[in-house]
């Protein structure tokens, strides 16, 4: 028998409805309607560019909807900016961390919160309040330790600690459990559910489906800016959750192409292990080989060692244990022997080109000091732009002279110059990262192109994607990356893209599972 | 999505041209104009105050040199900082450099050597190139491979210089010369010193030093790798380690070189004019560098156009003040307003730039906001 809760209870926390969000040229979201209920962990999953973002960022303040309302607590509410969605409750835990390291604990916690007594501030009462917090939730942080002493957890403690300080009652939480360690991520749970349990509900961001599956109480899914499906998840499983995200459908058709004849080994990533730039494990134990004359896509979602492995290739990125080797040679420091490796970073607009330096100059930062574009010390301006020219003309960049600034190209000509560039020297090995992110469709069409010409050359390709279907699309194998390993190694032609799609979620056992079945 | 288009491909216009060009013209006549009016309303007719500025300036043979005099150290120290500018790196220690390099070169000249004359000079000039360099080998240490603000701590450094020189000139350190009224070292040997251009002035070569170098260091960075590193790097220092620069040596580098020159400036002056050393012989030159180098916007054939410009201003100040009345510390407003308004201009400038490109490329960004989750 159901009853009437009391009077001011309310069966909604905050609700989304019908937002739609444009920018120009992309529909961020479409029609998204979320509800949180009071008290429960709602997860939120979604791809890379499903929505996910732009949503939460709604919600947050910091864009604002095209249509659609948002209602807290059951009143309707325009929420302009992140001043307003605090006032509301709402705390948001981006994935990185928004602390000031030289600053101590307390100082963070009060810092952006209007003092009482203007201008003093009263530290002596926020502790008191702190510790409270801390105690009863039996979190061990000193207020007066400086935030660079705190380890990675108790950041992530600390952010948390902000918004509860905030007396936030929707905490949305990115990525929260990427800082922990396993072990941690247990103890994380248990205070989560002692956080709903006093009424605060929580909005939950992952990749990671076990993790949604253990602590969540319903789950939202997002695909392409549009909301897939509210479930309940005690009433799903893995296997339905990945295909709401990933989808059936392949947008991109696989492209024809002759079978690769002589296989020689040219890349070989032997028992790879690396840091991130946090000094956190990013690739354990990977092995990983690319022959001559095929494509190896390398299918994962953001942030499991894709841009490690390739910055190991390149030499930029000191491995901490195993080997990684082109053609043999031992790849220890930058390699700048255009014939060996090409790699097209994954963000052209910082590493991958110099924006004021004009075209013909970013075509040769790598051969500049070589002959014949350097003979005696000299600088021969004049091969510099046969260079430019040649290159200009082969890879069919749009621009006016060669002799402008790469900036004022746009997107898809600047990235043809780094592929230019990269491929210039006729590489034994191309490393794509991400080479289509952020282009048109034309632009796109135009990359898999060159790319899968080279393959027909005989250049081994290491093909970085978040993207499964352009992956699907251009691969002969595919390879996927889970927390810094190789999980799965496929054929592309007729690869099961749902398998793809929970091998990249790091479910082994499902998969296994399902190919016995 | 739409397809790129040649439309959305800008060249400089015209006018964007003559902004970054004319830049420096347009702000010393910003500055002279601005002056104009303080002039005025001192009670004064500014055209007869220019007009005896410039004829103090370049209106005698000793006018002449005298203004030549001024603009060579100011040239030299102008490359320093603007070689700087080049590799992205800002030194502010061009006056200590300029100290420690006047001493290298004292102490290179008070040696006999069994060589010819030019050959001992060259090694004296060569001295304060190297005095230079080794003064800022330790900001260049502490930038390249310690991550240190190499703003801070040229600038540290040029106290320590100062002071130094200042105790190797007393009594009894090592330059101090016996029986002198003031603290100083002995005359360095005529064999050290530059020659004299035009005889009864005091116009010395250090001018064709300073103008043969500039256009060596413009050729350096145009025509060498090294000047094309020392770009990369000082544009996009992170670009250039992904293109297999060594971003760190070359950062030491090109702040060693840029200290190199701070040290031959002083050299000059030592060798040229003052033939001896002495206590804060420099009056804050390695300041005004800074200021010749922003009004020339790093650009080493436009560091002489400004040097000459500061020297016109300090050689006809007195004439100025003699003629009209107008205090000689005249020059040194006009000498601001020429950096604040290449400044100003400068901003204003990339700003025009940055809201076109950001119109123009408003629909790269938004495309790539998605892929930030």
């Amino acid at each position: 028998m159901k009853t009437l809760k009391d009077t001011n209870s309310i069966e909604y926390t905050m609700e989304m409805v019908g937002i739609t969000k444009t920018f120009p040229g992309v529909l961020a979201n479409d029609d998204v309607t979320l509800r949180v209920k009071p008290g429960e962990v709602h997860g939120l999953l979604g791809e890379n560019g499903a929505g996910k973002s732009t949503l939460m960022n709604i919600l947050y303040g910091l864009h604002q909807q095209d249509d659609g309302d948002i209602f807290i607590n059951g009143r309707k509410t325009r929420i302009t900016s992140p001043r307003v969605a605090v006032d509301h409750g709402i705390g948001m835990v981006h994935q990185h961390f928004m602390l000031i390291d030289n600053l101590t604990v307390l100082e963070n916690i009060v810092l952006g919160i209007p003092p009482e007594h203007p201008p003093f501030l009263d530290l002596n009462s926020a502790r008191t309040r702190f510790k409270k917090i801390t105690e009863e939730y039996q979190i061990p942080i000193n207020p007066s330790t400086p935030v660079w002493q705190l380890p990675v957890g108790d950041k992530q403690w600390l952010e948390i600690l902000k918004q509860l300080f905030r007396q936030a009652k929707l905490l949305i939480l990115d990525e929260p459990t990427a800082v922990f360690a396993p072990s941690q991520v247990e103890q994380f749970f248990i205070k989560l559910r002692q956080l709903t349990e006093e009424g605060c509900a929580i909005i939950f961001i992952s990749h990671k489906l076990d993790e949604v599956l253990e602590i969540t109480d319903r789950i939202t899914v997002l695909r392409d800016g549009k909301l897939i499906g509210t479930v309940t998840t005690n009433q799903t499983n893995s296997t339905e959750l990945a295909q709401m995200m990933v989808g059936r459908e392949v947008s991109h058709d696989r492209k024809p192409r002759p079978p690769s004849v002589e296989k020689k080994e040219v890349l070989v990533a032997d028992n790879l292990c690396c840091m991130d730039d946090r000094n956190v494990p990013a690739l354990r134990n990977l092995n990983l080989t690319v022959h001559t004359g095929e494509i190896v896509g390398l299918a994962g979602v953001d942030g499991n060692g894709q841009k490690e492995l390739a910055e190991c290739i390149a030499g930029l990125r000191q491995p901490t244990g195993g080997k990684v080797s082109i053609q043999g040679k031992p790849i220890t420091h930058v390699t700048r022997d255009t014939s060996l490796l090409g790699y097209i970073p994954q963000d052209r607009h910082t590493i991958g080109l110099i924006e004021p330096f004009t075209v013909e100059e970013n075509l040769v930062l790598k051969t500049f000091d070589t002959d014949p574009l350097t003979r005696r010390g000299i600088i021969r301006w004049r091969s510099i732009q046969n260079n430019a020219d040649k290159l200009i003309d082969e890879f069919n960049v749009k621009t006016p002279s060669s002799r402008i600034p790469v900036r004022n190209l746009s997107g898809g000509n600047q990235q043809k110059v780094v592929i230019a560039r990269e491929l210039s020297g006729k590489p034994a090995l191309l490393v794509a990262s991400h080479a289509t992110r952020g282009l048109d469709l034309g632009a796109v069409e135009s990359v898999h192109n060159i790319l899968l010409h080279e393959r027909n050359q005989g250049t081994a390709v290491l093909f970085v994607s978040a993207e499964l279907s352009e992956v699907m699309a251009l691969s002969d194998r595919i390879a996927v990356i889970f927390n810094g390993e190789i999980v799965g190694i496929l054929d592309a032609e007729g690869a099961d893209i749902n398998l793809i799609g929970e091998l990249m979620l790091g479910h082994r056992e499902t998969v296994l599972n399902t190919m016995q079945n | 999505m739409n397809k790129p288009k040649l439309s959305s491909i800008r060249i400089p216009l015209l006018g964007e041209l003559i902004l970054s060009g004319g830049r420096p013209v347009i702000a010393i006549f910003l500055a002279l104009f601005v002056s104009a009016i303080i002039i005025y309303f001192l009670g004064v007719n500014p055209i007869a105050a220019y007009t005896s500025l410039l004829k103090g300036a370049v209106g005698s043979i000793p006018g002449m040199a005298n203004t030549c005099v001024r603009a060579s150290p100011l040239l030299l120290g102008g490359i320093a900082v603007a070689i700087g500018f080049k590799g992205g790196l800002l030194n502010v220690g061009v006056d200590g450099q300029l100290y420690a390099g006047a001493a290298a070169s004292t102490v290179v000249g008070l040696i006999s050597m069994p060589v010819p004359p030019w050959l001992h000079l060259i090694i004296t000039i060569l001295a304060g190139f190297l005095g230079g360099a080794l003064w800022a080998l330790i900001p260049a240490y502490l930038r390249a491979y310690r991550g240190v603000s190499e703003v801070v701590v040229t600038l540290m450094l040029n106290y320590v210089a100062i002071y130094f020189v200042s105790w190797l000139v007393h009594e009894p350190a090592l330059l101090f010369e016996e029986g002198a009224s003031f603290p100083q070292s002995p005359l360095i040997l005529p064999s050290a010193q530059l020659p004299i251009l035009i005889g009864r002035t005091s116009l010395h070569s250090g001018i064709i030093l300073g103008v043969v170098m500039a256009f060596l260091m413009y050729l350096l960075i145009r025509f060498t790798p090294f000047g094309f590193r020392t770009r990369m790097v000082g544009e996009n220092p992170e670009a250039s380690r992904y293109a297999g620069i060594n971003v760190k040596a070359q950062t030491m580098m090109v702040l060693m070189v840029s200290g190199g020159f701070g040290g031959l400036a002083g050299a000059i002056e030592i060798l040229g004019l003052k033939h001896r050393l002495f206590d804060m012989f420099s009056g804050g030159v390695g300041y005004e560098a800074i200021a010749v180098a922003l009004l020339a916007n790093a650009n080493l054939i436009g560091v002489i156009i400004a040097a000459f410009f500061f020297g016109v201003l300090k050689a006809g100040a007195s004439k100025m003040q003699i003629v009209v009345g107008i205090e000689a510390s005249m020059s040194l407003i006009i000498q601001a307003l020429a950096v604040i308004f290449v400044i100003a201009l400068g901003l204003g400038g990339s700003r025009m730039k940055k809201r076109r490109r950001r119109s123009q490329k408003n629909i790269t960004i938004t495309e790539t906001i998605e892929d930030g989750d």
